[in-house]
């Protein structure tokens, strides 16, 4: 079987596009972080994506096929650190979500548990093949992710929390769920929601949650991301400020500008056409990952591909429409743009799966 | 791939996904556009609002020179106090603090911080030594800044024509009002921009543009002759207000322009609206005899009247139309000339008569009445010309002798200019031109604004006799002058009182306009006294008044002699006009000779000639002999001080200091070998006013340096290159 595994199966071109988006997103990295104390993460994020590479590599050699079988092991594995996270993890600003593990270096459980649902929920919706989807597969399936989503939401990590819904919602969607099936559960789910919205919720996670629909009721405080944000976009105008001219990325007006607001600064720099262009990137990438998913070898294969698209289509729609005014403010960075080592690490993981089933592509 | 029902379905499910990914991207496409495209301005505004802070800085205005190159209007470095009143640690400490610099309330300086801006001025535009004293207190939260502070070094001198500025040195009146987009330059600004931890990253600076300098056609010295004899008359005759107006009949050039009431433009707090009206170019009033010259002059040009032609003069009464009009000084037949030089108003009726409506207005509006001169100076009025259409019958004989016709003085001494020109109206003008913010003083070639003629040269040259003829036997002896030849109309209007709209008994209007030396010009002048107290007849007070400035200006510009000096015919005249003040028969009258016959009234009141008090025979009071004896030096004062072209002896020669007495008081510091600029500063620390002459160094000064002088006397600098 090995034989038939060629890197002329790779998808190159998907992979043209992941790094032409990586490579802007290193410049706007190094122009966000100019004037500030992280200045030179542009070259550590260099390395994470090179990281990154090889761990696509490496993931795409191991078929898929063993991982979905290897998949009850690691979902116990996955509860067993979120949950030694809540008692052993590292605190910081408020939320236990790291595990040391020496020196300096922080591991972020929560981010890899993501990979571990959509390989989850890839086997389960691959097992049955001709029955129709039951309301109890509905239950198991939502058990399946609501487990760990609560763990993480105990941290508290509502957006990554948040970030595990969409892996669920593909799965049902694509797995044949009824439409009455869907409206019982966001009935349900709109019944959880009110009360919890009431009493669950503290008010200034309420008001982070809101803001975003009036920034300008509290410029100074709860609105202030949300209108640095707009005023970066804003005043970018058709063409842009220019690399590291910015006024509102170099002058710290907008907040984590190489992180999660990396989209504002560089719409602020680039203008209209680079924001566009960037979109389109994006746009095509996703294209290509639901072809991808078309040509699937099998249906876990094309679950597998599904479930990563869920998952970067939530990120880069909840990241931008944040950005853009359209969505509360939630810590969920922009795949392959923003800075950070688990987050590229994982985009990269996600795509070598996505790379090792279409390498399969004519195995079966 | 495996191929069943269910699978299928996904395959569709795949293309619904592929349909909302590429609604999601259209949507954020066009927020995209919403935000970048059609709000960009409303962000980039906000951006800047949040990121930049401007300071202004304040361009230097520029300078007003006179036609010599003498400053009459400059910009001096001044400070200026501002405070962050959040970063001041202790409010009542600093205040007290800045308010034993300044000798100042420190309550008053404590409220200053109370603005609702961020950066509140303390005290504007002051010395720079107490600004350096309280910069060095280094207070934190208060800043120093330098700042041009508008200066006069001469004073009150021209303030009329010059106006003054506001605190933001912005033009309030004169010339700095009309001129002030020229003057003021541009504002240049300092933009900081500043980071979200108002660190600043980044500063641009653009410099600011000096204002450009005005050069007036001004002469610094002949405004000084004109300023100083107009108090003299202001003093001797208690009038409420007062013009001199010097003009070059052959271009129009107004060289001298004083008014009275003044002020000081250097105090601008303290204006007052009577101080600030500029007589010269706001005043409407009837002209009275002066006016005759008109009627004379359009009569002579179309051939109705010679010089020598006889003109009955009916033994001083007149009656048109029902309106009698008498003459004071009562005479039969006379030539037109002198009918004109003893001011006759029977006869100027008569002329008016001849000439007729419509011939009468056309020279009107042909000398410049009822329409602005155009002069480069704010608040000018047109005066009062009615139309033809608009005059009653007896119009005509009003306006042959100066009534039912309003008049600035400017348009009179344009028009009386007009004869001395030969013939030729020249608009008046007062800016010669302006020059480049750096240029500093340079000769600037004036360019006559384009004239028309009005009369004939010949009408001209006849005219000028018969005005040579009012100094040298009517009513204007005390316009004799010394060495030259002189030619002028004199006028006594009543003004009409404003509460009852008929003629004041009391209050005049005393004008004199003439020009000398008589065949060749070289200055007209115009002297206007609004209500002189006692003596009120153009020719006893106004009159003087011309042949002071004449004289003294005449000798300024090195005019040759035309007759003989200390000629004991002239001597003689000159004396004349003073026993005829104590006959008590002076001929120069326009006072109510306007009498209605009983029948007339109605038709009088329909033309709306706001008059007709009862005929007052007395206009000249008694008293005007004792004030004329008190002041016997008036009269004589020409003859006293003779002056030459060659060694002047006036107060202001040409090329002397002004000699001051030297008495206890204050010791004068040294000037000597200063510039003006620190000359001035230096002055204003020590609390001297100085009189600046020349430019250049200081190269004498009056008291000399060391010399005690009282308070209030002034110092004259005299710098030269």
């Amino acid at each position: 079987m090995q034989r038939f595994i060629s890197f002329r199966d790779f998808d190159w071109v998907l992979l043209a596009f992941v790094l032409l988006i990586s490579a802007v997103g290193v410049v706007e990295i190094y122009s966000a972080t100019l004037h500030t104390k992280f200045v030179g993460a542009h070259i550590r994020q260099i390395y994470w994506i090179m990281a990154g590479l090889v761990l696509m590599l490496v993931i795409s050699r191991i078929s898929y096929q063993t991982l979905l079988e290897a998949v009850p092991w690691m979902y116990v594995i996955s509860i067993v650190s979120l949950l030694s996270v809540l008692l052993f993890g590292q605190k910081y600003l408020g939320a236990r979500r790291w595990i040391r593990i020496g020196g300096a270096t922080h591991f972020q459980p929560s981010e890899w548990v993501k990979l571990i649902l959509i390989l989850a929920m890839a086997k389960y919706f691959a097992e049955y093949r001709q029955r129709e989807m039951s309301f109890f597969d509905l239950v198991k399936a939502g058990s399946v992710v609501g487990v760990p989503m609560l763990l993480v939401l105990a941290q508290p990590d509502m957006g990554t929390a948040l970030t595990y819904l969409p892996i669920a919602v593909m799965a049902l969607f694509l797995g044949g769920m009824k439409g009455k099936h869907a409206a019982a559960i966001v009935l349900s789910l709109a019944m959880v929601a009110i009360p919890a919205w009431k009493f669950g919720l503290k008010q200034y996670q309420k008001d982070r949650l809101t803001v975003f629909l009036n920034p300008d009721s509290d410029p100074q405080h709860k609105g202030y991301q949300v209108n640095q944000s707009l005023i970066a976009v804003g005043s970018g105008g058709i063409w842009g400020k220019g690399t590291t001219q910015g006024t509102q990325t170099q002058g710290l007006f907008l907040p984590v500008p190489h992180t999660d607001f990396i989209f504002a600064a560089f719409s602020e720099e680039h203008g209209f056409v680079g924001a566009l262009g960037i979109l389109l990137l994006y746009f095509m990438v996703l294209m290509r990952l639901i072809q991808n998913a078309q040509t699937a070898p099998d249906r876990a294969g094309a679950f597998v591909v599904m479930g990563v698209v869920a998952v970067l289509l939530f990120h880069i729609l909840v990241n931008v429409g944040m950005v853009v005014g359209f969505m509360p403010v939630t810590g969920i960075p922009l795949p392959l743009m923003s800075y950070g080592g688990s987050s590229v690490l994982f985009t990269f993981l996600a795509l070598g799966i996505v790379m090792n089933v279409r390498m399969r592509r004519f195995v079966n | 791939m495996a191929s069943n029902s269910s699978s299928g379905n996904a395959t569709k499910r795949l293309y619904i996904l592929g349909a909302i990914l590429c609604f999601w991207v259209t949507i954020v496409g066009l927020r995209l556009v919403q935000l970048q495209i059609f709000q960009y301005g409303q962000f980039e505004r906000r951006a800047m609002k949040q990121q930049q802070r401007t300071t202004e800085i304040s361009p230097s205005r520029g300078v007003i020179y006179d036609r010599n190159g003498h400053e009459l209007a400059m910009s001096i470095m001044g400070n200026s106090v501002f405070s962050v009143p959040s970063e001041v640690p202790d409010r009542s400490t600093t205040a007290s603090l800045i308010a034993r610099i300044l000798k100042a309330d420190p309550r008053e300086i404590e409220k200053t911080f109370d603005c609702p801006r961020n950066v509140c001025p303390v005290v504007r535009k002051i010395d720079p030594g107490l600004g350096s004293r309280i910069a060095a207190l280094n207070l934190r939260g208060i800043y120093v800044q330098p700042e041009p502070k508008r200066y006069y070094p001469k004073g009150e001198l021209a303030s009329h024509l010059l106006g003054y500025v506001g605190m933001e040195d912005e033009g309030l009146a004169g010339l700095e009002y009309a001129y002030d987009s020229k003057l003021k330059g541009k504002k240049g600004t300092i933009v900081i921009s500043m980071d979200a931890r108002k660190r600043r990253f980044d500063s641009a600076e653009k410099d600011p543009v000096p204002g450009e300098n005005l050069v007036l056609t001004i002469d610094e010295k002949i405004q000084y002759i004109a300023e100083r004899e107009l108090e003299q008359a202001m003093q001797d005759t208690h009038a409420e207000a007062g013009t001199v107006v010097v003009q070059n009949p052959h271009t129009g050039e107004i060289l001298a322009l004083a008014n009275r009431p003044t002020f000081n433009p250097n105090v601008s707090r303290k204006i007052t609206p009577a101080e600030l009206k500029n007589h010269a170019v706001s005043d409407v009033f009837e002209p009275g005899s002066v006016f005759k010259i008109v009627t004379y002059s359009a009569a002579l040009e179309e051939g109705l009247e010679t010089p020598d032609s006889p003109i009955d003069c009916q033994g001083g009464l007149i009656v048109v139309n029902g309106l009698r009009i008498h003459d004071l000084h009562k005479m039969g037949t006379v030539p037109v000339s002198e009918a004109l030089a003893k001011s006759s108003d029977v006869a100027a009726v008569k002329v008016g008569l001849k000439l007729g409506d419509d011939r009468f207005y056309r020279y009107i509006r042909s000398y410049g009445f009822g329409s602005q001169t155009g002069i480069e100076l704010p608040g000018e009025t047109r005066g009062l010309a009615k139309p033809v259409s608009k005059w009653s019958k007896v119009s005509i004989d009003a306006m042959s002798i100066g009534q039912e016709i309003g008049v600035t003085p400017l348009q009179l001494v344009s028009m009386v200019s007009t004869i001395a020109n030969d013939g030729i109206y020249l608009p008046p003008r007062i800016i010669a031109g302006a020059t480049k913010p750096t240029a500093g003083p340079q000769t600037i070639a004036f360019h006559p604004a384009s004239g028309h003629r009005v009369v004939s040269t010949m009408t001209a040259a006849e005219m000028k006799k018969m005005m040579e003829g009012v100094v040298l036997f009517g009513t204007a002896k005390r316009a004799i002058l010394d060495g030259y030849s002189s030619a002028g109309k004199t006028g006594t209007a009543q003004k009409v009182d404003p509460a009852t709209h008929r003629y004041s008994q009391t209050k005049y209007v005393a004008s004199f306009v003439g020009f000398a030396p008589v065949n060749n010009p070289a200055v007209t002048i115009l002297v206007s006294l609004d209500s002189p107290f006692g003596l009120h007849q153009g020719g006893q007070v106004s009159a003087p008044v011309f042949r002071r400035v004449a004289q003294q200006v005449l000798a300024y510009l090195r005019i040759p002699h035309d007759v003989e000096m200390r000629d004991p015919k002239r001597l003689l005249l000159q004396a004349k006009a003073k026993d005829e003040d104590l006959n008590d028969n002076s001929p120069d009258h326009v006072g109510a000779p306007l009498d209605f016959d009983e029948d007339a009234k109605a038709d009088a009141a329909a033309s709306q000639v706001a008059k007709a008090e009862p005929t007052g025979a007395t206009v000249l009071k008694p008293a005007s002999q004792t004030i004329v004896n008190t002041r016997p030096d008036l009269n004589t004062l020409a003859s006293a001080s003779p002056p030459a072209p060659s060694a002047p002896t006036g107060a202001l020669p040409p090329n002397g200091t002004v000699v001051l007495d030297v008495s206890d008081g204050a010791v004068v510091p040294s000037f000597l070998g200063k510039s003006m600029r620190s000359v001035i500063e230096t002055a204003q620390t020590e609390g001297i006013e100085v009189d600046a002459f020349g430019s250049g160094l200081a190269r004498e000064q009056s008291p000399p340096p060391g010399a005690r002088m009282p308070a209030g006397r002034r110092v004259a600098v005299r710098f030269g290159r």
